[in-house]
């Protein structure tokens, strides 16, 4: 059975429309990130799941059960948002067990359970001080903290690491990954970073523009994009995409080849062009290749490529790894 | 050359110091203009009440010549003044608190809620506080005698807290509007109703504008005159300002006794203000969203 189910969802802010029409099915246990440039509608599509918005039309299921018009603190969810608002007044501790406080539970148990989450998230000697006391990674961990205690059957996270430093990311980005795996929860992610997208999610669910463009594994998203626009979103650098005569000669109306599938050679080559530019990471290099007819051409080499500007170079795309796109779009 | 670099360096340096020092004492000076401007009238109250009526009229400023503390203890000696100062008391902090009570869940409102016709009360209020409290004694006086309050302290505390409600709700609200919308989304996700985050919320983060629009109702009716003159007639519910009255005789008015009166009144009012200042501190909300 699924955890979550969208049928048929539409969502209007008065005039305008954000979510034309959404269906979708999230299975139980994964970890689905919707991902997406802003304004494509993928914090609204969370924030309908939570109950802090109102579907237009449409239905909503969790666990099989219809929640369309139920209040958010019914519905079985927890929510951790971009910007933690934890409860600045209470303690940490109060701020972990005010869902149940609400709920009624008695002390103890609260206690109890306010006491196991702090284990989990290395909270237990902070538990008395006050949110402004604290850094901001520890604050994300008592938003998770608030999220775990209540059990819920879906975890909502909506961009919860933006707020964070580079660093700070990263690990909490493992520990996000390990918390998934140690509870076996439903998780849904909201986020613009594709690199959280592919590095966390067992599922992406693409949204552009208030459409689902694609849903899928991180490796197919990669390997097999359905539209242009998931070519174009997914991997970095994007992939080189050209119309016109390449195109056309390869049977399509865009063409498309990512950088790390690019072979270089000094001679020869399908396409010979100048190297304009050269974008040296240490572990890789960006060579910008300008071909004339086609354009510029982006290629990954590994770090101790030597190629330098002003050389001309020959690339072949590698077979069985290019991308063929129609007039709409839509993979060929 | 190093040398004549180094006195230039000096130099300037001194100028520097010499242009902060003047800068200094400049803002000392109308720093002390403005000090002085409060607290020599106070001054002059607090030491006019150890004059004899004579002292007064011919060096009104001065340090007294005699220090005559009886004028001091027969106020306090007498019951009246006591009673004077509890009647203003009970009305005062009564005010304060219905002001408190009704306009912060009314700000509450307008802050949390968007329902049909919001606005329009809103400019409602706001017109309500464009209006002179004094034009409105008359009508006040009938509607007030017309619920049989004359004589009683509700008919005091009820026109003063309506009449301080239109600017508390705007300071109020304004606040409210403040606080982070994803506080209440994450309340709200965790099981708490409108009216649970206003008194679990709402009410503990907002003592600063609680302390700041405390302190300006109390002061306010305390200092409050014109009502309790028409309102009540009775002695025994005078509030202080009508209390200072006794001291007007036929042909002389006791200067130094409504001094020293005053000057003993005036404590309350900076005593309240004492404990509500600690709270009108801002930045209360740090920590809860970002950094």
């Amino acid at each position: 059975m699924a955890a979550l189910e969208y049928i048929n969802i539409k969502k209007c802010f008065g005039p305008v429309t954000v979510l034309p029409d959404i269906s979708l099915t999230i299975p139980h246990g994964s970890f689905t990130v919707f991902v997406g440039p802003s304004g494509c509608g993928k914090s609204t599509l969370l924030r309908l799941t939570a109950g802090l918005e109102d579907v237009t039309a449409g239905v909503l299921k969790i666990d099989g059960e219809d929640v369309t018009d139920k209040q958010a603190s019914a519905r079985g969810i927890a929510m951790v948002f971009q910007s933690y608002a934890l409860y600045p007044h209470m303690t940490l501790a109060d701020n972990i067990g005010f869902a149940l406080k609400m709920a009624g539970l008695p002390k103890a148990e609260i206690r109890r359970k306010v006491e196991s989450a702090a284990e989990v998230l290395q909270l237990t000697p902070l538990l008395a001080r006050k949110p402004g006391e604290l850094s901001g990674g520890q604050r994300q961990r008592v938003a998770i903290g608030r999220a775990i205690v209540r059990e819920p059957k879906v975890f909502l996270f909506d961009e919860p690491l933006s707020n964070l430093d580079a660093a700070l990311r990263t690990q909490m980005r493992v520990e996000l990954a390990q918390l998934h795996k140690r509870l076996g929860a439903t998780m849904i992610y909201v986020t613009h970073d594709q690199v959280e997208a592919m590095t966390l999610a067992d599922r992406i669910v693409v949204l552009n523009k208030g459409v689902i463009e694609q849903t899928g594994t991180p490796m197919e998203l990669y390997t097999r994009p359905q539209t242009l626009f998931v070519a174009g979103f997914i991997g970095s650098p994007k992939m080189n995409l050209f119309s016109g005569k390449v195109a056309a000669a390869a049977g399509a109306h865009t063409f498309g080849v990512r950088p790390e599938h690019i072979d270089v050679s000094e001679n020869g080559g399908e396409w010979r062009g100048e190297v304009r530019f050269v974008e040296r990471l240490g572990s890789d290099t960006f060579l910008h290749v300008e071909v004339p007819e086609i354009g510029l051409i982006i290629v990954r080499m590994d770090g101790t490529s030597t190629y330098s500007g002003g050389s001309t170079i020959g690339l072949t795309p590698r077979a069985g790894f290019t991308h063929r796109f129609n007039e709409q779009g839509a993979a060929i | 050359m190093k040398t004549v670099t180094t006195a230039t360096t000096a130099t300037a340096a001194r100028k520097i110091k010499k242009a902060s020092l003047s800068g200094t004492l400049a803002r000392a000076a109308a720093l002390s203009i403005v000090a002085a401007l409060v607290i020599l009238p106070l001054l002059a109250t607090f030491l006019g009440g150890f004059k004899t009526v004579g002292e007064l009229r011919t060096s009104p400023f001065s340090i007294p010549a005699v220090w005559h503390g009886d004028f001091y203890a027969r106020i306090l000696g007498d019951g009246a003044f006591w009673r004077f100062l509890g009647n203003s008391l009970v009305i005062s902090l009564a005010s304060v608190c219905l002001t408190l009570f009704c306009a912060s869940m009314a700000a509450y409102v307008f802050a949390q809620i968007r329902f049909f016709g919001s606005k329009y009360l809103q400019s409602y209020l706001l017109l309500g506080m464009m209006f002179p409290f004094a034009t409105a004694i008359v009508p006040l006086f009938l509607q007030v005698r017309d619920f049989g309050l004359l004589d009683n302290a509700l008919g005091v505390i009820l026109p003063q807290t309506a009449f301080s409600m239109a600017f508390a709700i705007v300071l109020f609200r304004s606040f409210f509007r403040q606080l982070p919308k994803e506080l209440f989304e994450a309340a709200h996700v965790d099981g708490c109703g409108y009216i649970g985050f206003f008194f679990r919320f709402t009410l503990p983060l907002s003592t600063p504008i609680l302390a700041t629009v405390g302190t300006f109702a109390f002061v306010q009716s305390w200092n409050n005159y014109l009502l309790p003159l028409i309102i009540l007639n009775d002695r025994a519910r005078y509030t202080w300002p009508l209390g200072i009255m006794q001291f007007r005789g036929e042909f002389l008015v006791e200067w130094n006794m409504i001094l020293a009166f005053v000057s003993l009144t005036i404590a309350p009012a900076l005593i309240f203000f004492v404990i509500t200042q600690k709270y009108i501190v801002a930045g209360l909300t740090r920590g809860s969203v970002k950094g």
